[in-house]
């Protein structure tokens, strides 16, 4: 620490907190699309129909092989553009915000991943779980709600718990559309103050922090998911026959 | 088999209403690709009759009551129960289930909800029970089957004689006037197969309409108005329990009891 006064440390410490917020708005607001755009396509493509199944074959194939740097490009810089195409006058007036751009393109990208979990959930539950609801006269809707869906959590959990890791991982590449995250503050700290270790590190232990409150919450989840789950304990044929 | 004459031969004056058949099925047809599994089959089943369908695995037997609750759908042929027909329409389906319950082979709970709210959740859907009033309906079924103290446990705690019972109480819930049973022993241990059985045949008591898949010979004698023997799709004999399993007719029949019985 050569030349850095106190008052400059808790000034770049506050943009680091600033940027950190930011970064976990976004995260939350991204990881809110993905999860809520993979859950209705996951179950949609469920459908034997062939054009559904076309639809989500070319999702899959173009969110899934470019980079997620390229989409949040495309939906930054191209985005208007688009918008005008599709709305008209209207959309041309809209401007896209390297915020927005990044919770579009990190929520379209992991929505094809976190399809393809809730996906492989619903076809490993037995066919039984549908025919008692259905035998039940439970209306659709509400048999996916509460019978077949907390089922389905219950098993892609490691999975969206790694998609969880991975979009947190992901989303400084926002910043690189401009947003002033948390990666964009530490960057500017280290480049004015000559002090890249201090403020990378100071960073990095923010993100570690990140994951360990999200691993907490990840089990708290599984308890509550894993209801109903554990057998009862086998009693021994020694206490048995006591 | 009960003799029940049409109604127009009934001139006394206690001649009961016209009554439809609880069950009607008139020619049948339900195909996988190629393979008939339901090769025209003809059924009725009268208000509180009790009818025991067996037959050799692959015979349709499984298929022909999934049909009439629209788990499978016929593909040619008549189902009416209740009086309703079961077309393709979404609203006659969900009418005929909501008047049909049926108990599985492997119970079909759900896992994530407590024996009390397996039974719940169907009544405060379609029912429109409040939640004070579908848990008193649940927990009076649960004690019919013996298992009010089992309420609250989860599924995977209890044994397969306990799940299956709850299968038949949450079934019992919707207040059904007919009840179907698919193999509802075969995945259980034996010595769990009784209080199983004990448990259906007070049901059969109460005067419900019951179609049950089964090869449990004793259950059937003891409660069966009538048995069904099923091969390849078709029903190739029926008659009264007593007849049907000490003088079968057909050669198919006399087989496949041979084989049962060995």
């Amino acid at each position: 620490m050569t030349n850095l006064s106190l008052a400059d440390l808790a000034g770049y410490l506050r943009q680091l907190g600033e940027g950190a917020l930011i970064t976990l708005e976004l995260f939350f607001a991204s990881f809110t699309l993905a999860f809520v755009l993979g859950v209705l396509i996951g179950v949609v493509t469920l459908s034997r129909n062939r054009f559904i199944r076309a639809a989500w074959r070319v999702y899959a194939s173009v969110f899934m092989g470019v980079p997620s740097l390229l989409v949040i490009f495309l939906i930054f810089y191209g985005g208007s553009a688009m918008l005008a195409a599709v709305l008209g006058e209207f959309g041309a007036r809209i401007d896209i915000s390297p915020f927005g751009a990044g919770v579009a393109a990190l929520g379209i990208v992991y929505a094809a991943y976190i399809a393809e979990l809730v996906r492989g959930a619903i076809e490993n539950l037995p066919k039984g779980q549908f025919e008692g609801a259905r035998a039940l006269a439970i209306p659709p809707l509400i048999m996916w709600g509460r019978v077949i869906l907390p089922q389905v959590m219950r098993l892609a959990l490691p999975g969206l718990v790694n998609v969880w890791s991975f979009m947190l991982k992901e989303t400084p590449l926002v910043s690189l559309a401009g947003l002033q995250d948390l990666v964009a503050a530490a960057k500017i700290a280290a480049g004015a103050t000559k002090e890249p270790f201090l403020f990378f590190v100071a960073t990095a232990l923010l993100f570690i922090a990140f994951s360990a409150a999200s691993l907490w919450l990840a089990n708290r989840l599984e308890a509550r998911l894993d209801r109903g789950q554990r057998r009862a304990p086998v009693r021994s044929s020694a206490q048995a026959e006591a | 088999m009960i003799a029940r004459p049409p109604a127009s031969d009934l001139a006394g004056d206690l001649a009961p209403a016209p009554v439809a058949p609880a069950i009607l099925l008139a020619g049948v047809v339900k195909r996988y690709g190629a393979h008939r599994a339901l090769a025209g089959v003809d059924l009725q089943v009268q208000r509180g009759e009790k009818v025991v369908i067996c037959g050799p695995s692959g015979s349709g037997k499984s298929t022909l009551i999934r049909c009439i609750n629209a788990l499978e759908r016929h593909d040619g042929g008549r189902i009416v129960v209740n009086g309703i027909e079961l077309t393709g329409d979404e609203g006659t389906v969900q009418d005929i289930r909501q008047e049909v319950g049926m108990v599985f082979q492997h119970f079909n709970l759900f896992p994530h909800l407590t024996a009390l709210e397996n039974c719940m959740l169907a009544p405060q859907l379609n029912r429109g029970l409040s939640k004070a009033q579908a848990e008193k309906l649940a927990m009076a079924h649960l004690e019919r089957v013996h298992l009010a103290d089992q309420a609250r446990k989860y599924p995977a705690r209890l044994s397969g004689g306990q799940q299956q019972r709850v299968a038949i109480a949450r079934a019992l819930c919707m207040e059904p006037r007919i009840l179907l049973f698919d193999e509802p022993t075969s995945a259980l241990d034996p010595e769990m197969v009784k209080e199983v059985l004990g448990v259906i045949e007070e049901l059969a008591a109460s005067g419900v309409t019951m179609v049950c898949v089964t090869h449990e010979m004793g259950f059937a004698r003891r409660v069966a108005d009538r048995c069904v023997f099923m091969d390849r799709g078709e029903i190739v004999e029926e008659g009264g329990a007593q007849d049907f399993f000490d003088a079968p007719k057909s050669e198919r029949l006399r087989h496949f009891l041979a084989q049962i019985l060995r």
